[in-house]
C-alpha cells in the first residue's frame, strides 16, 4: 500500500473516532468549567478557569456552584442515587442474563415455544416504553412497588430479557450440537452438559450480553423517572435534578455524567478479555 | 434373540416427509469391523445415530447383546461415538477431554489419572495433555476424539467418517492405525464412510446403502466380485466398472449379447439369463482391469469377441496406465501395465476377460450373473 493510501486510512479512522468521542470530550470539558463558561461563545475545549466545584456540589449540594451565589442546587446528594444504581442495574442484569440464557437454551435446543414465543418476547421492545408506563403504574401502586429498588429491578429484568434471550440464542446456536451429543454419549446428564459444556463455550457471549444489558439498565431514564420519587431514584434521574431558578446546571450534570460512566467503563474493561474469547469462537470447526 | 451382537430389525427413520432410512435389517457380529458405505444422504449416518441413541427410530427395533435398547437413553448404552468433526470440548485441555467420560462416571481420581495417562501414551498425546483442544492440529484432534471415546471402554465403537479431514497420505496411515486398534481391542466397530476404497481396505464386511435402503451386505471381496446390482457395481472399484448397454437375442439354439456390430456368445449362460432378465435389454459390465489387450488374452489362453477401440486418453500411474477407449461412441476404461505401448488415437484390440464379466437387467438393475462365463 502506498504511503498516501495508508495516511488517508489513518485520517479516516481518526475522523470517525473524533465524531464518536467528541461528545464525551465535550462533557468532560464542561464538567471542569465554571458556570460562566458553560455556554460561552466561542466555546473552548480546555476550560479557561478549571474548577472541581461541579464535582463537589454533587456530594455537597449546599455549596454554590463555582462560587456563584445564585447557583445553589436543590438536589439531594448524589450518594443515594449512586447506591440505588449500583444495586439495581447489576442485579437486574444478572437476572436478565440468567433467565435469558436458560430460555435461549430451551429455544435453541428444545424448540420450546416454536417460532412464535421467541418472537413474541420482542413485543416488549416494539412499543414505545411510555405506552407501558401508565398501566404498569397502576399495577405497581397496587403491589406497593413504586419507588422501590425491587420495583425497578423487576421492571428492568422484564424489559431486557428479550435482548438476553436473542443474543444468547445466537451464541448457543453457534455451539455445534455434536459437542453436546459427545458429552451425552460419554454419560453426562442434560444438566451436566449444560453447565460443563455449553455454558463455558458461550462464556464470551454471556459476557457480551451482560455488558450490553448492563448499559441499558444503567442508563435507563423513563421508567426510573416515572416509577421513583425519592427512595429509589437512579443516576439518570438524578441528572435531571440539577435545575435551578436560573436555569440548568450544566456543569454538575456533566460531572455526574462522567462519574456515572466510570462503572460502565470499568466493567467494559474487565469484560473485554472475555469479549475477545467470545468473538474468536468461530475457531470452532464445524 | 439371535447371535448378532447388534441387530437392527425393520429400522425406519423419517424426518418429516423425508424417509432417511427404510426397512433396514442388519446383524453385526461381535468383534466385527463393519463399514456403512454409500453416497452422502443415503442414511448411513442416521442409522449410526440411531444405534447410538441420538436419533429415535420412527419404527423398528435395535438390539444390543440381545437386549432391546430402543428406549435406553444414549448415556446408558455404553456406545462410543467418534464424530466427523471430532466434537471436542474446545474449552478444555486434552487431559480434561480424555478424562471427561470417567469423571462423569465418578471414577476414582487415581483411576482417572492412570487411564488418561495410559491413553495419552498410547495415542502419543503425552506432550499435549495441557494444551487446549482448540489449539491442536487435525491429527491430534482425531486422536483425542478417539481416545476420549475409548477411555470409557465402550462395547461398541461407532465412527462417522473420522478420516474426512485428513490429507491422503495421513489418511492411509490412520486407516491402518484404526484397523490395528480395532483388532487389538477386539471391539465391535461400525465405520461410516462414503469412500469405497476406505471401506474396502478396512471393513470385514460392508453394508452398501442407497437412498435409505440396504443394497448389499457382503465382504469386500464379494462386493468386488459379485455385486448384486448396477449400483454396487458402479460404486465399488476405481476406476469404476465399464457398463455397456446390450441386447439379448436367441438365434436358433445359440444366444448372444449384441451391441451394434459386436456380439458376445452367451449360449452357455442362456438359462441364467432367461431366468433373470425381464425384457431383452441388459447391461454388460466389465472392470477396467479385466479389459485385456488381445495379445495378453491370447497368451493367457482366453478367447472371446475381439473389440476394437480408439484410444482417447492415456493416464500413466506408477505401475499402471489407465487408458480411455472409444468403442463406437461408448467410452470404456482399461487398466494395463505401464510397459504396454499405447498412445492417443491408436487403434487397440481388446478382449473382455470371459470369466470376469457381469450382466445386469437394465430395468431392475439387479445382477443376472457375475463372472461365470
Amino acid at each position: 500500500m502506498t504511503l498516501i493510501g495508508q495516511a488517508s486510512r489513518w485520517l479516516g479512522a481518526l475522523a470517525i473516532c473524533l465524531v464518536i468521542l467528541l461528545p464525551v470530550v465535550w462533557v468532560l470539558s464542561i464538567s471542569f468549567k465554571p458556570p460562566q463558561e458553560w455556554l460561552a461563545y466561542p466555546p473552548t475545549i480546555i476550560p479557561v478557569e478549571p474548577t472541581t466545584s461541579n464535582y463537589i456540589v454533587l456530594f455537597q449540594p449546599g455549596n454554590p456552584v463555582g462560587g456563584v451565589a445564585a447557583m445553589v442546587s436543590s438536589a439531594e446528594p448524589v450518594t443515594q442515587a449512586l447506591i440505588n444504581s449500583l444495586i439495581i442495574a447489576p442485579i437486574a442484569t444478572a437476572a436478565s442474563v440468567l433467565i435469558g440464557f436458560f430460555a435461549a437454551y430451551a429455544v435453541s435446543r428444545y424448540r420450546v415455544g416454536g417460532t412464535f414465543m421467541p418472537f413474541f418476547t420482542l413485543t416488549t421492545r416494539m412499543f414505545p416504553p411510555v405506552a407501558f408506563a401508565v398501566p404498569l403504574l397502576v399495577y405497581y401502586r397496587m403491589l406497593g412497588l413504586i419507588d422501590t429498588q425491587l420495583g425497578l429491578i423487576l421492571m428492568y429484568t422484564a424489559f431486557t430479557v428479550a435482548f438476553s434471550l436473542w443474543m444468547m440464542k445466537g451464541f448457543i446456536d453457534g455451539v455445534p450440537r455434536h459437542i453436546e451429543e459427545a458429552a451425552v454419549l460419554d454419560g453426562a446428564s442434560p444438566w451436566r452438559v449444560l453447565f460443563t459444556i455449553t455454558l463455558p463455550l458461550v462464556r464470551g457471549g454471556l459476557a457480551a450480553t451482560a455488558l450490553f444489558v448492563f448499559i441499558l439498565n444503567w442508563t435507563e431514564f423513563l421508567f426510573a423517572l416515572v416509577f421513583t420519587s425519592r427512595e429509589a431514584i437512579t443516576i439518570p434521574v438524578q441528572v435531571s435534578h440539577y435545575v435551578g431558578a436560573v436555569g440548568r446546571f450544566y456543569g454538575p450534570q456533566a460531572a455526574l455524567g462522567i462519574v456515572a460512566s466510570i462503572p460502565v467503563v470499568v466493567a467494559g474493561y474487565l469484560i473485554q478479555r472475555h469479549l475477545v474469547t467470545g468473538f474468536t469462537f468461530g475457531l470452532v470447526r464445524e | 434373540m439371535g447371535e448378532g451382537f447388534i441387530i437392527l430389525k425393520g429400522l425406519r427413520k423419517e424426518f418429516g416427509e423425508l424417509v432417511a432410512v427404510e426397512d433396514l435389517e442388519l446383524e453385526v457380529e461381535e468383534g466385527e469391523f463393519l463399514c456403512f458405505l454409500g453416497p452422502s444422504g443415503c442414511g448411513k449416518t442416521t442409522t449410526l445415530r440411531m444405534v447410538a441413541g441420538l436419533e429415535i427410530p420412527t419404527a423398528g427395533d435395535i438390539f444390543l447383546r440381545g437386549e432391546r435398547i430402543n428406549d435406553l437413553p444414549p448415556q446408558r448404552r455404553n456406545v462410543g461415538f467418534v464424530f466427523q468433526n471430532y466434537a471436542l470440548f474446545w474449552h478444555m485441555t486434552v487431559h480434561d477431554n480424555l478424562a471427561f467420560g470417567l469423571m462423569v462416571r465418578r471414577a476414582p481420581r487415581s483411576e482417572i489419572e492412570r487411564e488418561v495417562g495410559e491413553m495419552a501414551r498410547w495415542l502419543e498425546l503425552e506432550d499435549l495433555l495441557e494444551t487446549k483442544a482448540s489449539r491442536l492440529d487435525l491429527s491430534a484432534m482425531q486422536r483425542v476424539a478417539l481416545g476420549r471415546t475409548l477411555v470409557t471402554r465402550p462395547q461398541v465403537l461407532l465412527l462417522d467418517e473420522p478420516l474426512n479431514n485428513f490429507r491422503p497420505a495421513l489418511r492411509e496411515i490412520m486407516r491402518g492405525e484404526l484397523k490395528r486398534l480395532q483388532k487389538q481391542l477386539g471391539s465391535t466397530m461400525i465405520y461410516v464412510t462414503h469412500d469405497q476404497e476406505e471401506a474396502m481396505t478396512m471393513g470385514d464386511r460392508i453394508l452398501v446403502m442407497s437412498a435409505g435402503r440396504k443394497v448389499q451386505l457382503a465382504t469386500p471381496r464379494e462386493l468386488y466380485r459379485q455385486p448384486n446390482s448396477l449400483f454396487v457395481a458402479g460404486f465399488i472399484g476405481r476406476p469404476p466398472m465399464n457398463l455397456l448397454e446390450v441386447t439379448y437375442a436367441r438365434e436358433g439354439d445359440r444366444a448372444f449379447l449384441r451391441k451394434g456390430e459386436l456380439a458376445w456368445d452367451v449360449t452357455l449362460l442362456r438359462h441364467a439369463i432367461e431366468g433373470g432378465l425381464r425384457g431383452e435389454k441388459a447391461v454388460l459390465g466389465v472392470r477396467p482391469e479385466h479389459v485385456l489387450p488381445v495379445e495378453e488374452a491370447e497368451r493367457r489362453g482366453l478367447k472371446d469377441t475381439v473389440v476394437t477401440g480408439k484410444v482417447d486418453l492415456v493416464q500413466p500411474l506408477a505401475r499402471k496406465k489407465i487408458v480411455d477407449l472409444f468403442i463406437d461412441d461408448t467410452l470404456i476404461k482399461m487398466v494395463v501395465s505401464s510397459d504396454f505401448p499405447v498412445a492417443k488415437d491408436d487403434q487397440v484390440e481388446v478382449v473382455f476377460h470371459p470369466q470376469e464379466t457381469h450382466l445386469f437387467d437394465k430395468e431392475t438393475e439387479r445382477a443376472i450373473y457375475n463372472g461365470l462365463s
